[in-house]
């Protein structure tokens, strides 16, 4: 097989990546207001305040997400506020499990008691409308089938109004969904870990005062785990994140540098 | 006949959402709950219908010899999901789950990851500076993607204001027009709908 230009680019870049991720270094950053304001939003919260947090992601953008989700846990579970988990994508229902379990284990919180998972609820509008109402009669069942009343930290929320925030960790637009029903119609505080890609999606949101923070993509992440004085996934991929980007500029310059130059020859 | 029936339960229950929207009183949230349950069960329907007709485009396929391996794929892992699931169940150790996390994740990040890819091979080929509003595309998106890198700061420390300053203008004001023109854009459609205006969804013509 001849290799064409655009094999030398993939060969490039799969080259570059892996020797970046085989070196351990980390990369100073500067942590983002917007990620500062995240940061002490979450602070904020009296301890023991009750958050809801929406895994409304795909398994596709775990890269991104995870190190997101895994600060934001971090934190609240540090700051012993008591999560109720959920899930609006089929399958961000499993991985937000997993990654309840993992950091509340970390930081040696129960279930029932300290977080629940109530797992998966199909049509995000209705269900997100349908919470509004009742938590209980949308979740009559948490995902392995206890019964809503039998933890006791279910026992005190009934709808949106014993909710101090929610927390939605999407990779695409359904955060706005949140905003649009949720927090419009219930009045619930909507906050943001989403994808890179979606940052500018939600900024709109953020500057109305619709979203009240959002903290973005892998450096987001980076940013998030610096404040709580972590080492995770958003730091370890920042060097890696870093060397794609700038990549891509070069490449942009060389393909650039070759248009004119053909450009000038044909003159 | 059966188009009127299907129009005036339209219009019906499209103005009872409408209105209810606006109420907290029990009854109101009564007949919140009672719709959403309905949506839920008819949306359950268009997922079989989803189903059926994926199962018989690949099987029409497979006969005609048309991309058969990945068809087959596609079924067998479309079969395969739904019996663990009813067989095992969905809990952390059981094989569907085992599927999930090292099977399907696997495979839609690996999806997902070739983005990168293609991203670095159209920005050498096709991000050219050939007028002054690609001239300022071209600024912007290199300005933004070294912010989101660990080198924005470093190379000068305007770099992340800057950035700031056109996610916070330029891009918002875009996105905002955007907005505000699929929420009217949504409005009206509905509006349509709910009048009895737009058919398409009936098969379209009138009666």
């Amino acid at each position: 097989m001849k290799l064409e230009q655009r094999h030398w680019v993939f060969l490039g870049l799969f080259i570059l990546i892996t020797l970046v991720m085989l070196i351990k270094v980390r990369p100073d950053i500067s942590v983002s207001n917007q990620t500062r304001k995240m940061y002490a939003y979450i602070d904020s919260l009296p301890s023991g305040s009750i958050l809801l947090i929406s895994f409304d992601h795909e398994a596709s953008s775990l890269p991104e997400i995870r190190p997101l989700a895994q600060a934001v846990l971090s934190h609240a579970f540090e700051k012993g506020h008591r999560l109720i988990g959920m899930a609006l994508f089929a399958e961000g229902t499993a991985i937000g499990y997993r990654m309840m379990q993992d950091v509340a284990a970390q930081y040696g919180r129960n279930p029932g008691t300290d977080f629940v998972y109530l797992g998966f609820k199909p049509q995000f509008i209705a269900a997100i409308l349908a919470m509004g109402e009742s938590f209980e009669q949308t979740f009559p069942e948490d995902y392995l089938g206890n019964p809503y009343r039998s933890h006791e930290l279910l026992t005190t929320v009934s709808n949106y109004d014993d909710i101090a925030a929610m927390i939605s960790i999407a990779d695409g637009s359904l955060t706005t969904h949140w905003i649009e029903y949720a927090g419009s119609r219930y009045n619930l505080t909507v906050l943001g870990a989403v994808t890179a890609a979606m940052v500018t999606t939600y900024d709109p949101y953020l500057a109305s005062g619709q979203m009240t923070c959002m903290v973005g993509g892998l450096r987001g992440a980076a940013e998030y785990e610096s404040l709580l004085g972590i080492e995770g996934g958003g730091s370890r991929g920042m060097l890696a994140q870093t060397a794609s980007h700038l990549y891509i500029i070069l490449l942009v310059v060389i393909g650039n540098v070759i248009y004119f130059r053909s450009r000038r020859g044909s003159k | 006949m059966d188009r009127k029936v299907a129009l005036g339960v339209c219009f019906t229950f499209g103005l009872i959402m409408f209105a209810q929207y606006f109420s907290r009183h029990p009854l109101a949230s009564q007949v919140n709950q009672a719709v959403l349950a309905y949506w839920q069960i008819i949306f359950a329907f268009a997922l079989v219908v989803g189903i059926v007709s994926f199962a018989r485009n690949s099987i029409n396929d497979i006969k005609r010899k048309k991309e058969r391996p990945y068809r087959l794929i596609s079924l067998a892992g479309m079969t395969a999901m739904p019996l663990l699931a009813v067989i095992w169940g969905i809990r952390a150790d059981s094989p569907f789950m085992w599927m999930f996390e090292n099977v399907q994740a696997p495979l839609q990040s690996t999806v997902f990851a070739l983005l990168a890819f293609f991203v670095a091979s159209a920005s050498f080929r096709g991000f050219r500076a050939k007028s002054w509003p690609a001239i300022i595309l071209l600024s912007s998106a290199t300005i933004i993607l070294l912010s989101r890198s660990a080198v924005g700061g470093v190379i000068s420390e305007y770099l992340p204001a800057v950035a700031d300053w056109i996610r916070n203008n330029p891009s918002m004001a875009a996105r905002r027009a955007i907005l505000i023109g699929i929420g009217l854009g949504s409005l009206t459609t509905s509006l349509r709908v709910v009048l009895g205006i737009e058919r398409t969804w009936l098969g379209g013509g009138k009666g």
